[in-house]
């Protein structure tokens, strides 16, 4: 006997793998199949090692022996695996052999040899085998085993497949009676063979799926879709504090699915599959369920219905992710345009040969299974039954050996769909399950029947937006999406709306034609001068709540509206917005403006929030197809985060989080007005990256304050650097080798991120972690630089610790200012917190960093020479103030000469105010400490000049630090009395840049700085102001 | 004949086109089907048991998307209903490794707002001196995006039984610890011990692999 034969056969490599692959081989595993014909316990595991090598040798034979299939052919040996599987050999067989097959299948190259396997139709008998599905594996190999072949398709495999004759198509009927499969691997499967099968262009083919099979399969298709989604509304209505928040983001991912399939099968574009699919979407399930259900809330009925909040939501999703004409112009007109007439008139001529029932738009089930309709219809296309006709290729031998079961079961079979087919024998089911060819053109007027196209002017058409003003413009589901716009209670509805307005103006499908009509823009419209008042003034609403302290809107909702009004008023790039909406809407932003202020604190982290929030919805601006995908916003808004819901899509809940919100509706409506008024963002973000020093560039470092240090990074690295610290960075140099004096950055960073601590038992090293800002809220703080600085004496430790910390408190401080001026506040007095505030020369000549010549500030002087600040437009975001009388500056001296200056230009007005405040010019120390000096001005005199200086900035191209005004000198025994300058250039033709001459508006007297510049210092009132710091800093906190 | 499992986890395999998914799946299968030795062989779907515990065995199913890629909604039903997955690249090919990021975006796009646990697998280590991604780069990266990282070698069968179980055993603990949860209509884990009871099954094990021991 062969029973114990398995050691040579799954002999795997070695000798024996050499002898495996070859005819002689497969000609004894012929032998070994002939002598084990009915399979038992005891030659179970051979015959399934039999076939595994069979199927090795095939694939061998594919790639290297053609002899091999010839062979096998010749032996008819599929029929030895058709007749394995028929006997009741037990799952572990029929896995196996579906698994071997599915192998075979799949790696198989050569189109003959595939074409060898699929004649005689052996393969289609496996197909229509009625395996045990009620078993897990033998279904997921057997669908599997499908896909495989279903993956093989093409225009010339398919004849092996579908037999034009007998209306056969068994790879694809098998296949879908499975659509609705409990497991989602098998439903998902089910749905790539369709495709699969659809997208093979055969005419006869196609011709035969649309007439016999797309109206079963589609019309179950879209019931199985409708069940999910009235489960779906039931989570959603029953659903108490969110528990049912995981089975619903399911059911939504589901629907997500089952929308996503539908739009690959009309991508595929099979015109009059898509029209099948497209009468069935509309007229059995979009229009009678999701549309219907925006009306009628709260009438009984007997039409199943589904609350509003998930109609709007999915019929959003719907315009997210369909975009076929057809499809979406019909529904759309239906939206927008529609009246409820369309429930009860008749659909189209052609449907009307069905039944009444069905002729009006509803929600139905399907008369039958779709397993009977396919039976059915298969029975109509021959003359007369046939049991299983693909058995009847198959050889003699085999009929003979069938089981008794297998005919049981096709008698019963048969009887079955006889009866079946009796009892619903009335005519107009029969017709049912006839083609409706829907005709293109019928279809796409086909909900329009109430409206008719007619010549309005802009007016006309506004005031038919606003709807309810007309009465006999009777378009209740517009109305309803209106009427949900607003918020006075939550944005429960209004987040739908809006996403659901904004899906439609997105859609690739949609007619702009269609969206006209209220006025609302597609994304590339045609140019126009009017838009929908109603909408707009909604939209404005929204923002007005927003701006409200106790407001109810979510920040998602204010986002996308912000979109929204900005695509509704905009017109070919320019605003045609009303003034008195334009009025309203700064009117909103006032009062965030206000909301925020109240929230404004002088405390650190207020700062670190500020540009974290700003951060955020840079990275992440609103995507509305995520949106849409979490279910969670499907349940009433909550404020609690212990729901895990997304900080946007929630409400604010404690101080941190109601701080954390109106900052960003500040943010918000801020851009959205600038963005309206055609004006460009000047002061946002406060740090660009554009104007920070960056590693590699080279810098005039000469008279500049540098301190030597030894540099130990955390992996033991140890290089010698020069510190430098500027007015928001700190940055590590070496000389440069080119010229005297310039150093190269090697690394810089930013002092407001900075830690600074000293080290136990060694006065001369100070350990410092710098942390890069988090690019998402999830993200770990990335340090980006953690050393020890090693100096060369405890007193210039001691320096630049002060240096550094001075710097960081400094560096904040001028950024809350920003802030401070950004909401209108009054600017705090900050010096200070520098220790330098109060007039006293000593400490304001602290201040760390880039000074400049002060011959330089004579702007008015153009001989003075200028090289040195050529590229001082570098310099991190601040007071960018600059002689108008410049010759033609070197473009490298000005990389972004127009949003750069421009922007840091109004940056400047907290330092130019405060330098031409009369104070300023009293007295040297005064004048010295001028950028830090307690702020004068009040808020109305900063927005004052905050305008006069953008304008004069818009003309400027070079940029200054108000920094550049900053005068202060270093304790004398370290530092040369000189001023130290350090400027940034990148490029090493300093000479070119030189032509410039910067200035700030207006000047400082230079000469009285230059006076205080030199006053000399001891170090000890450098200690001094060191516990002066720390006072001021405890006030401040304060 | 129906193994006892705890639990099925689905995965799927995913990677650019030539890394050696389907050969680290059919060696994986290996044990269980005959070694066909041609290398091209690929295998589409299979399941398997793993025992990550004496006896507490888990079922694998792995599907393959290969060649339906085209298909948006096929790809994304196959991501959504998977609880964790083998992202593949070749060590020997630069530009795979640099895919690496599309796919974990391509899967974060389709599974939002889950997740699905991935180890990132280097593939093809038996061929060290071709290496254009150095072990120290590829773990920067799986820490970064907080994956487990692993090389291994289908002809060598270097790590290839590793891959697979360690990711098992990484869902198994958060699956213990309720961060991933059994839900009704998804898939990707199912539990097969106790049925209709889900998160309370590990107990019953528990005590019931004792009595047996």
């Amino acid at each position: 006997m062969f029973g114990r034969s398995r050691s040579w056969v799954g002999g795997g490599h070695g000798k024996a793998a050499r002898s495996i692959h070859s005819l002689d081989h497969l000609k004894y595993m012929y032998h070994v199949l002939t002598k084990n014909t009915t399979v038992t316990d005891h030659n179970r595991n051979l015959l399934v090692e039999t076939i595994r090598s069979i199927t090795e040798i095939l694939i061998w034979g594919d790639q290297n022996d053609s002899s091999v299939f010839d062979f096998f052919l010749e032996k008819n040996m599929f029929v030895f695996f058709l007749n394995i599987l028929r006997q009741k050999s037990g799952r572990y067989v029929c896995v196996q052999l579906l698994q071997t097959l599915n192998i075979l299948f799949e790696n198989i190259s050569h189109e003959t040899s595939l074409y060898y396997l699929l004649s005689n139709n052996y393969v289609n008998s496996i197909i229509v085998h009625k395996f045990d599905f009620s078993d897990e594996e033998i279904m997921a190999y057997y669908i599997s085993f499908l896909k495989t072949l279903s993956l093989k398709l093409n225009n010339h495999t398919v004849h092996f497949f579908y037999n034009e004759h007998t209306n056969d198509f068994a790879l694809y009927t098998e296949a879908i009676k499975f659509f609705n499969h409990p497991e989602s691997m098998v439903r998902i499967a089910v749905r790539t063979i369709t495709l699969n099968v659809y997208k093979v262009d055969n005419q006869p083919m196609l011709h035969y799926i649309r007439d016999k099979t797309a109206v079963p399969y589609f019309s179950n298709l879209v019931w199985f879709i409708g069940s999910h989604v009235i489960e779906l509304d039931n989570c959603v209505q029953t659903d108490e504090e969110h528990r049912n928040r995981g089975k619903l983001s399911d059911l939504v991912a589901e629907h997500l699915d089952h929308l996503h399939y539908l739009n690959d099968i009309l991508i595929i574009n099979c015109e009059f599959l898509n029209d099948v699919l497209t009468d069935h979407l509309l007229n059995r399930l979009f229009l009678p369920l999701y549309v219907y259900s925006l009306v009628n809330q709260d009438k009984g009925g007997e039409r199943p219905k589904i609350s509003l909040q998930v109609s709007l939501y999915l019929l959003s999703q719907v315009f997210l992710i369909i975009h076929y004409a057809p499809l979406v112009n019909s529904l759309a007109e239906v939206i927008l345009n529609g009246d409820l007439s369309v429930f009860s008139s008749k659909v189209e001529q052609d449907v009307q040969k069905n039944s009444a029932k069905s002729s009006i738009r509803c929600f139905i089930k399907p008369t039958e299974t779709l397993e009977r309709s396919l039976e059915i219809n298969k029975q109509k296309g021959k003359k007369r039954v046939q049991k299983r006709p693909n058995y009847k290729n198959v050889g003699e031998e085999d009929e003979e050996e069938r089981g008794s079961d297998d005919n049981q079961d096709d008698l019963d079979k048969t009887k079955g769909t006889e009866a079946s087919s009796k009892s619903i024998r009335t005519s107009s089911e029969k017709e049912e399950i006839e083609m409706v060819i829907m005709e293109r053109c019928k279809l796409s007027q086909l909900p329009i029947s109430t409206v008719t196209e007619q010549n309005t002017t802009d007016e006309e058409k506004s005031a038919a937006a606003s709807g309810s003003e007309i009465t006999n413009w009777n378009r209740p589901f517009l109305d309803m999406v209106y009427n949900a716009l607003d918020c006075a209670e939550d944005d429960y509805y209004a987040l739908f709306v809006l996403c659901l307005l904004y899906a439609m103006s997105h859609n690739k499908g949609i007619d702009p034609v269609k969206l006209e009509r209220i006025q609302l823009p597609a994304q590339n419209a045609e140019e126009r001068n009017s838009y929908n008042h109603v909408l707009a003034e909604g939209l404005i609403r929204i923002m007005n709540y927003a701006a409200q302290p106790d407001g109810k809107i979510r920040l998602a909702t204010l986002e996308l509206g912000c979109l929204l009004l900005k695509q509704l008023v905009f017109s070919r790039n320019s605003s045609i917005i009303k003034d008195v909406h334009l009025a309203c809407l700064e009117g909103a932003r006032e009062e965030s403006v206000h909301l925020l202020r109240r929230f404004y604190k002088g405390e650190e982290i207020f700062l670190d929030m500020f540009e974290d929030e700003y951060r955020s919805m840079t990275i992440k601006p609103m995507n509305v197809e995520y949106l849409m995908m979490d279910a969670s916003i499907l349940l009433p808004p909550t404020g609690t985060p212990l729901t895990g819901i997304d900080f946007v899509k929630r409400l604010p809940c404690g101080d941190v989080e109601r701080t954390r919100r109106a900052i960003r509706v500040f943010f918000m409506l801020r851009s959205l007005s600038l963005h309206l008024r055609d004006e460009p963002e000047t002061q946002l973000p406060l740090t660009r990256e554009g104007d920070l020093i960056k590693a590699d560039d080279v810098l005039d470092l000469n008279n500049s304050d540098l301190i030597a240090c030894t540099v130990i990074t955390k992996d033991g690295g140890q290089v010698q650097r020069f510190l430098a610290v500027d007015i928001y960075q700190m940055s590590l140099v070496e000389p440069d080798v080119a010229r005297l004096g310039w150093g190269v950055v090697k690394f810089a960073g930013l002092l407001q991120d900075m830690q600074v601590t000293g080290v136990e038992d060694d006065s001369r090293a100070l350990n410092i972690i710098i942390h890069k800002p988090a690019s998402s809220p999830h993200s770990k703080p990335f340090p980006i630089l953690q050393a020890t600085f090693i100096f060369s004496d405890h007193i210039r430790c001691i320096i630049a610790k002060q240096r550094l910390a001075k710097g960081r408190i400094q560096a904040r401080r001028m950024k809350m200012q920003r802030i401070a001026v950004l909401l209108d506040l009054p600017v705090q007095p900050s010096t200070d917190i520098m220790g330098f505030g109060h007039s006293s020369s000593a400490t304001a000549q602290h201040l760390p960093f880039r000074f400049y010549d002060q011959s330089r500030r004579g702007s008015s002087d153009p001989t003075v020479q200028r090289s040195v600040f050529a590229s001082v437009d570098k310099v991190p975001g601040f007071a960018v103030a600059q002689c108008i009388n410049q010759h033609n500056p070197s473009p490298l001296s000005s990389p972004s000469p127009s949003s750069g200056s421009g922007s840091t230009g109004r940056c400047d007005s907290v330092a130019a105010s405060s330098a031409s405040t009369p104070s300023a010019a009293q007295s040297p120390s005064d004048d010295a400490s001028a950028p830090e000096q307690p702020q004068m001005t009040t808020s109305g005199q900063t927005m004052l000049t905050d305008e006069t200086l953008s304008a004069v900035s818009k003309s400027s191209k070079n940029a200054v630090k108000n920094s550049d005004i900053e005068t202060a000198n270093l304790s004398p025994s370290l530092i040369p009395a000189q001023q130290p300058t350090i400027s940034l250039i990148t490029d090493d033709n300093t000479d070119a840049l030189s032509v410039e001459s910067l200035t700030l508006v207006p000047p400082v007297d230079p000469h009285s700085i230059r006076t205080f510049s030199c006053i000399p210092q001891s170090s000890l009132q450098s200690e001094a102001e060191v516990c002066k710091v720390k006072e001021v800093e405890e006030e401040c906190s304060d | 004949m129906e193994a006892i499992w705890l639990y099925q986890f689905r995965l799927i395999v995913i990677g650019d086109s030539t890394v050696g998914k389907s050969c680290l799946i059919r060696r994986f299968t290996e044990g269980r089907f005959a070694q066909i030795s041609d290398p091209t062989v690929g295998v589409d779907f299979f399941s398997r048991l793993v025992e990550i515990e004496p006896g507490k065995r888990i079922k694998l199913q792995i599907w393959d998307t290969a060649g339906q890629e085209r298909f948006r909604s096929i790809t994304r039903a196959y991501y959504r209903n998977s609880v964790g997955g083998l992202l593949l690249f070749d060590i020997t090919n630069r530009r795979s490794f640099q895919n690496v990021h599309e796919w974990l975006e391509e899967t974060k796009v389709h599974v939002q707002p889950y997740q699905i646990v991935f180890v990132l697998v280097g593939h093809k280590c038996d061929l060290d001196t071709q290496r254009q991604v150095t072990r120290h780069e590829a773990e920067k990266l799986a820490a970064a995006y907080g994956m487990k990282y692993i090389e291994t070698s289908a002809r060598d069968a270097i790590n290839v039984e590793k891959a697979f179980t360690d990711l098992t055993r990484d869902i198994y603990e958060l699956v213990k610890r309720g961060d991933i949860s059994i839900q009704e209509g998804w898939e990707g884990v199912k539990s097969g011990f106790v049925p209709n009871v889900v998160h309370s099954s590990e107990e019953v094990v528990k005590s019931d692999r004792r009595c047996l021991c």
